[in-house]
């Protein structure tokens, strides 16, 4: 029998560990409202951000891809227009759980409305793309 | 006593918030740059025009009190609320308006956006 399998193999575009969690970041959570900053960032941002030091750091968040604070996946539903520069050159990402599919602001990325778990240090902060390959099964 | 200049900052297309009056002092000498791949245009102008010291605040680091102007090119939530919480004048590239959970201390007085290189002139 010849046949055609689809085989789901996610790509990591990005791959942090969060090395700091702000004192106000889970005040925030409660609004929804998670922020990152690379670590080495302004002091002034530390109190609202969890920073983290990326290892891969390939490409920004598309709708449809999945970001992984710990072993929690959120689909990424919407992303504003200066996402990806701002990930990519700072390491920043505002993730809103505002279940909005067009960004309310140039830097939102939006996820389905419920809780953000608060990160500890050493969590893992990672953005997957799924990639369908198609393979051919001879006999 | 070092002889600093001022510049007035305005709105850009789509902005909001401003005009800005910027004016450094022995006390306040930075222009600090915010924003990613080094000094912005923007902040290598207000320098220039007013005297004072640009400074990238990726690559280094100094006391948020010795800003006279922060310059960031934030999305909307949390850099255009940090600096006017701290009662520092803000420009921002970006064409935003007071959002996110810092909105209630984005003011007209503290705070500028939509801002280009041609929007800084001489005061």
């Amino acid at each position: 029998m010849t046949g055609v399998t689809t085989e789901n193999v996610d790509t990591v575009v990005y791959d942090s560990v969060v090395t700091q969690v702000g004192g106000q970041v889970e005040a925030f959570l409660g609004h929804g409202l998670l922020i990152f900053f690379k670590a080495g960032s302004p002091p002034e941002l530390h109190d609202i951000s969890v920073l983290h030091e990326a290892t891969t750091a390939d490409d920004g968040p598309r709708p449809g891809d999945t970001i992984h604070l710990g072993d929690c996946g959120l689909e990424v539903l919407a992303v504003g227009p200066v996402v990806r520069d701002n990930l990519l050159n700072l390491g920043h990402l505002d993730l809103k759980a505002d279940g909005r599919t067009e960004p309310k602001l140039p830097g939102d990325v939006c996820i389905r409305v419920g809780d953000i778990p608060l990160l500890a240090v050493g969590d893992t902060f990672r953005i997957t793309r799924p990639r369908t390959e198609t393979k051919e099964n001879h006999p | 006593m070092s002889d600093y200049k001022s510049v007035k900052v305005s709105k850009g297309r789509g902005g909001w918030g401003g005009p800005l009056t910027i004016t450094p002092t022995d006390d306040r000498p930075l222009v600090a740059s915010i924003t990613g791949g080094g000094i912005h245009p923007v902040a290598q102008k207000i320098a220039e025009l007013t005297g004072g010291e640009a400074f990238d605040g990726f690559s280094s680091s100094a006391p948020f009190d010795k800003l006279a102007v922060a310059v960031i090119d934030c999305g909307g939530t949390a850099r255009v609320g940090v600096y006017p919480m701290k009662k520092v004048k803000t420009v921002d590239i970006h064409a935003t308006s007071p959002a996110g959970p810092l909105a209630q201390f984005i003011t007209e007085e503290l705070f500028v956006s939509g801002v280009k290189p041609e929007d800084v002139e001489e005061a």
